[in-house]
């Protein structure tokens, strides 16, 4: 079974009846990449995974794995294993018979069978559950069982579609960095779908954010992170989000709400309504700048979460502990000019920067 | 009181007997129409399903006996001759059918899509999923009602006395007529039947268990 795994998807689009669900999408993942698909439910990423497992039909476009063109191929041709949110173990068979179905239905040995379940379980660390059946298992084991399922073939594409989610908190990010690891050994091509942003960045190479059918970025974490490339995109990643406000741009100076301050690429872009997009934790008290009111507190312990009204919208802002303004204060709002995002009030675009 | 029973036992063993024999044989009929008709339903044409569909709203929105009367009566005039025995067996099947039909539906539904899409995904044809993954899992789910469909299949088949077959119930009446001592006879009838209704509810549990994968 071949382990390189280039993944190519060219303008492919998907019909459901009347509603379209992909408007002509395009990718390009490398071999060996870990890429993420993430964005808010209904935006198109599970129909894009389940495309690539052959699950679903294009209407339009190409799909093509290692430049092979595998539009029309039927799932079992196309040498990839995916891992489904709900799991689907097998109820009635063990772990291990699980784990060794796929090779069963190919045809593999009884003897080479037994040792690639071995290894598989091995690596996933449920070597001493084979016996139990998946109602007998935790979430977290059930979830390994279906990764081993996954990788015991050896395929050239490894396709998870929400495989965390069924997991409560604390289990999922210890999950997040064993499933990272797992990827690096085995230098599988990986597609992994979600909705948490958190979770995509912590675990991906490369992101593609997903919007109504369509993918509006491309980047690693850290570049969807700082720059992101509209308003959508702003909005959608960071713990808390980004917070956007109407502002308008004048002689070098973004203005809002009556205060100008100095912006990072503001200069050469002229007078024209955008949108100003912060992070919470670019955002601090200043002795003059944007005027506005504390409504509450979120203490977090290490840092606190404000949320201040600045005229009629809501912003969050994150602050150190010994930085904490009381309840219904009155203060003024200040960033550094590198942290303003600008964005074209109308299209949404990202405006070009210094 | 005794003495009674004692005497009748030859007459009532023989229909138990026939009622073993029309049970177990519309239950086996039953079954495979059930199962049948449950897979015409799922994957078949639309003029089979419409077909099957038709089928079953006749058999559950009639009566079992108002069906035993038709085969026996009206039978004849549309120039079909139907030995009783068979078409006792035909018709209790028929009708149980439909319920079997919807138990086995019901189960195989029951199984995640996901299940399928698992077994696409590693290339298994259709039939393959069908038989070594969604099979196993419906049987289970089905058990329980596919046991109480089987017992309302035994307990249906007391019906065939109005149509003159020699069942248990028949044999039991035509004692009671003889003897008159209906308490003693069919408290007798009804405790046979209430035996074989235990031992396949008893089964059923026992198959139960054996499916039970969960822990």
């Amino acid at each position: 079974m071949s382990q390189s795994g280039s993944v190519k998807l060219e303008n492919v689009v998907k019909r459901h009846g009347s509603f379209t669900a992909l408007q002509g999408i395009s990718l390009d993942i490398r071999p060996g990449e870990f890429f993420a698909l993430l964005g808010p439910s209904g935006s198109g990423k599970t129909t894009t995974l389940r495309i690539l497992a052959g699950l679903e039909s294009v209407n339009e476009g190409r799909v093509l794995l290692d430049d092979v063109d595998v539009t029309h191929a039927q799932p079992g041709e196309r040498d990839v294993a995916m891992v489904f949110q709900s799991y689907a173990l097998y109820p009635h068979m063990t772990v291990a018979e699980n784990i060794a179905f796929p090779l069963k239905m190919m045809g593999t040995p009884a003897a080479t069978i037994e040792d690639a379940v071995q290894e598989a379980a091995a690596k996933v660390g449920i070597g001493r559950l084979l016996s139990r059946r998946p109602g007998q298992l935790s979430g977290g084991q059930q979830q390994r069982c279906a990764l081993a399922r996954a990788i015991v073939r050896k395929p050239r594409l490894f396709l998870l579609d929400e495989p965390l989610s069924n997991l409560d908190a604390k289990l999922r990010v210890d999950t997040r960095a064993e499933l990272r690891r797992l990827q690096r050994s085995l230098g599988v091509t990986t597609v992994y779908v979600t909705h948490d942003q958190e979770e995509a960045m912590t675990v991906a190479d490369r992101i593609a954010v997903f919007m109504e059918g369509r993918i509006v970025q491309v980047g690693t974490p850290k570049e969807v992170f700082l720059r992101p490339a509209n308003a959508v995109v702003a909005a959608f990643i960071g713990t808390p989000p980004m917070n956007l406000m109407p502002a308008k741009l004048a002689g070098g100076q973004v203005r809002v709400h009556g205060a100008g301050l100095p912006a990072g690429g503001a200069h050469g872009l002229g007078e024209r309504d955008v949108t100003l997009g912060l992070r919470p934790g670019d955002l601090r008290i200043a002795d003059q700048g944007i005027p506005a009111r504390v409504e509450f507190i979120e203490d977090l312990g290490d840092s606190v979460i404000a949320i201040v009204t600045v005229g009629d919208q809501h912003m969050k802002m994150r602050l150190d502990q010994h930085a904490v303004p009381q309840e219904g204060q009155q203060v003024f709002l200040s960033f550094a000019p590198a942290a303003a995002h600008l964005f074209d009030r109308q299209t949404g675009e990202r405006l070009p920067s210094d | 009181m005794m003495e009674l029973l004692i005497n009748s036992l030859p007459l009532l063993g023989m229909g138990t007997v026939t009622t073993l024999y029309l049970s177990a044989a519309a239950i086996v009929l039953s079954t495979a129409l059930g199962l049948a008709f449950a897979l015409c339903q799922l994957y078949g044409g639309l003029l089979l399903r419409i077909v099957v569909e038709i089928y079953l709203y006749i058999m559950r929105g009639v009566p079992l006996l108002v069906l035993l009367f038709t085969m026996y009566y009206a039978a004849p005039y549309a120039g079909m001759e139907i030995d009783p025995t068979t078409g006792g067996i035909v018709v209790i099947a028929a009708y149980f059918g439909a319920f079997m039909t919807e138990v086995f539906r019901a189960a195989v539904l029951s199984v995640p899509v996901a299940q399928w899409e698992a077994g696409k995904a590693i290339g298994l044809t259709g039939k393959r999923i069908f038989t070594d993954i969604v099979a196993r899992q419906a049987m289970r789910v089905a058990g329980p009602a596919y046991v109480n469909t089987c017992i309302g299949v035994v307990k249906g088949t007391s019906l065939v006395a109005i149509i003159g077959l020699v069942d248990l119930t028949y044999v039991g009446r035509q004692i009671v007529e003889r003897t008159l001592a209906p308490f003693e006879i069919f408290g007798f009838v009804a405790l046979v039947y209430f035996l074989i209704c235990y031992a396949l509810s008893r089964l059923g549990k026992y198959l139960e268990r054996r499916l039970n994968y969960v822990n």
